[in-house]
């Protein structure tokens, strides 16, 4: 896709901070129309003042070495305002008197609060932020969606990487999965995740993939040489009757554009026929009526919340798909995440991070509406969660170090306009409009390898 | 800015000192080594002969995949070191080093974390002009004109920077008929190192700017 299209290696410090300036004004908008609060009663947080004030910022932390690999702690959150709200200034908060939050680095939040001291905001309430509504199809659509399954379930099957063992560069588990696919689990479609060939594997790092045995023998002299020497002849196998989805990740060799937001690969290139599609990372697509979110940059793992409450015996990945879908953001976390190697002598080596792109960041956006599913692999252990009626999926990775790991296959009932039970909800008699409800109508399973 | 700086046109560089500060090309090779590869010049560790490079440890001839592979990482791992967005305040008496953003960019949120007191100015430290000068110089390393004209950075310059500066017969080592024959017989291998590189250049945002701005005397 054209917006996707940008150059990457070209980050400006100021359109950085315009998208983090953006990111909070956009939300005290939304905020204030949701709650009716007049702009009168939003206020300066960093300003001593006797009186409670609205107000929206970012949590951020209290120090500017905090590193983000480390936990916060509720004594050590400061709120940033954006230019307008505060002049951009960030002021400790007090979170004492709250019996229930959730905060990590990086989420935009709404207050209400007050700062007699001008040392320090004491938050009474957090401002609930709206969620998106939900997708709707017309009768007419969803009648062609049911006619075109012929009474089946829709069936899709999603994995991701990595592909290979850990110790060395070997397919030999995913070829054998093509052929479990096209003649056990024959599903209508395929959403494969990379990494394929992960450019963080220690046999690309000492150059040692070269002695692949299947590629001996034949002269393959690069890295996207090799992808389609040998991975593309594996994915040519799947039948071609499944349509398969191919979504990136920024540690894919074969990817030239190595930073989140991500463009979609290139069919062409990679010699893979018409049952193929591309798409960019993260990005949003419907199979029939339902609409799937995905994204490839691992939330489930970099979002570190410090918490107090129930929420806090929510199961943790309840609540970060919560705080996703409420940021209306696959990827809220700010600074991304970051992997780096301490050598002997106390040498910190880079090894690979988020990558985020910040002037694209609005690319990472739920836009007008929830997703129906939501896939976002992570190294964490696999699971499905409904939340907000969002089917939320983590299929694990097809490998795990060097042992066989999880797949996911989603299958989901046609719908059925016409029916009388409540697989699908009228919002509009007028259009026939309905609601998928596709977290009644699926099942999940988790399959091992 | 050091975009806006006035500086000699960079062709006039030497790639010595234009290419200083980039990090190195490091190969391992099947027997263990690892050794510094600087092209087609003298080194203790590696040999370039008529069919490739080869290990001077064990003579072996390291495959192009087993070259480009590690060329590769090289370049993603800076993209990615890049992309880590760290940023510093250029007060001294501030030091601040973080990968935190405030609102304005450039305004530093000082030690105390309030974005307040500190008049330093904030930038990345990994810029957008040094990641481009580290692919310039990984795509130097296989142009063998370059070579030919002895026009390399110098393997030794790491090590040794107070060396006397060489007077070109200095320049012992392969002699130019030989460097001759070697360009030209690793030219085309040479030449699938360089796109490599290229596939980033591709991709590189600073590039298609610069192409423009040289238009631009405003
Ligand atoms: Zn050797
Ligand atoms: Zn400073």
């Amino acid at each position: 896709p054209k917006k996707y299209q940008f150059r990457t290696m070209r980050q400006k410090l100021l359109d950085t901070a315009d998208v983090l300036d953006e990111q909070i004004d956009s939300m005290a908008k939304t905020l204030q129309k949701h709650h009716k609060i007049p702009e009168s009663e939003f206020g300066n947080p960093c300003i001593a003042s006797q009186f409670s004030v609205y107000c929206c910022g970012r949590i951020v932390p209290d120090s500017p070495s905090a590193p983000v690999e480390i936990r916060l702690n509720p004594d050590s959150l400061f709120l940033e305002t954006s230019r307008l709200g505060g002049i951009g200034q960030r002021i400790s908060i007090d979170v004492q008197f709250l019996s229930e939050y959730s905060f990590f680095p990086g989420q935009i939040v709404g207050f209400k609060g007050k700062n007699p001291s001008g040392e320090r905001f004491i938050v009474e309430q957090v401002l609930d932020i709206p969620y998106l509504g939900a997708p709707a199809s017309n009768k007419t659509e969803l009648l062609e969606y049911k006619t075109n399954l012929d009474g089946s379930s829709m069936k899709t099957t999603v994995l991701s990487g990595p592909y290979t063992p850990s110790t060395k560069i070997d397919y030999s588990l995913l070829e054998s999965f093509v052929e479990k696919l096209n003649t056990e689990i024959k599903p209508h479609s395929v959403i494969m995740f990379g990494p394929f060939l992960d450019i963080t594997h220690p046999s690309i790092k000492d150059g040692s993939i070269e002695s692949v045995p299947e590629i001996q023998g034949k002269k393959i002299t690069t890295l996207d040489g090799f992808f389609r020497a040998v991975i593309t002849p594996i994915l040519k196998k799947i039948d071609s009757r499944i349509q398969v989805i191919l979504i990136p990740s920024t540690r894919d060799s074969i990817s030239s554009h190595a930073a989140y937001p991500q463009n979609s690969f290139e069919r062409k290139s990679l010699q893979l026929p018409k049952n193929f599609k591309c798409f960019p990372n993260p990005s949003s697509f419907q199979l029939n009526e339902c609409l799937i979110g995905v994204s490839n940059l691992d939330s489930f793992k970099d979002i570190k919340d410090v918490n107090r409450g129930k929420i806090g015996e929510k199961n943790r990945f309840d609540r970060i798909a919560d705080h996703i879908l409420q940021q209306r953001r696959y990827y809220p976390s700010f600074p991304g995440a970051l992997k780096t190697r301490t050598g002997s002598d106390g040498t910190v080596e880079h090894i690979s991070g988020a990558d985020l792109d910040m002037p694209y960041m609005g690319l990472s956006e739920l836009y007008d509406v929830l997703p129906d599913v939501l896939i976002i692999p992570s190294e964490m252990r696999y699971f499905v969660r409904v939340v907000k009626n969002v089917v939320v999926i983590n299929p694990g990775y097809f490998l795990t170090g060097n042992n066989a790991g999880t797949y996911v296959t989603l299958s989901v009932k046609p719908p059925n306009p016409e029916g009388d039970d409540d697989d699908l909800t009228c919002i509009n008699d007028d259009d026939q409009l309905y609601i998928h409800n596709i977290w009644k109508r699926a099942r999940v399973d988790i399959i091992s390898v | 800015n050091g975009d806006d700086l006035l500086r000699p046109l960079e062709s006039c560089i030497s790639d010595a000192e234009r290419f200083k500060g980039a990090a190195t090309l490091e190969l391992t090779c099947t027997c263990g080594a690892h050794f510094t590869f600087g092209g087609i010049q003298e080194s203790p560790s590696y040999s370039v002969t008529f069919s490739g490079i080869h290990c001077n440890g064990c003579g072996t001839e390291l495959s192009s995949l087993r070259i480009t592979s590690q060329l590769e990482r090289l370049i993603r791992k800076h993209i990615s070191l890049y992309y880590a967005g760290w940023v510093e305040c250029d007060d001294v008496s501030c030091g601040v080093h973080t990968r935190q953003v405030s609102v304005y960019g450039k305004r530093c949120i000082g030690n105390t974390g309030r974005s307040v007191g500190c008049k330093g100015v904030i930038s990345y430290v990994y810029t957008d002009r040094e990641l481009y000068n580290q692919l310039l110089y990984l795509e130097s390393l296989f142009d063998v004109d370059k070579a030919r004209r002895q026009e390399l950075r110098p393997l030794q310059d790491d090590r040794d920077d107070k060396s006397s500066p060489d007077s070109g017969e200095m320049k012992k080592g392969i002699s130019q008929s030989t460097l001759d024959a070697l360009a030209e017989q690793n030219r085309d291998t040479f030449r699938a190192f360089q796109s490599v590189v290229q596939k980033y250049f591709e991709q590189c945002g600073r590039r298609y700017v610069d192409m423009a701005s040289l238009f631009n005397f405003s």
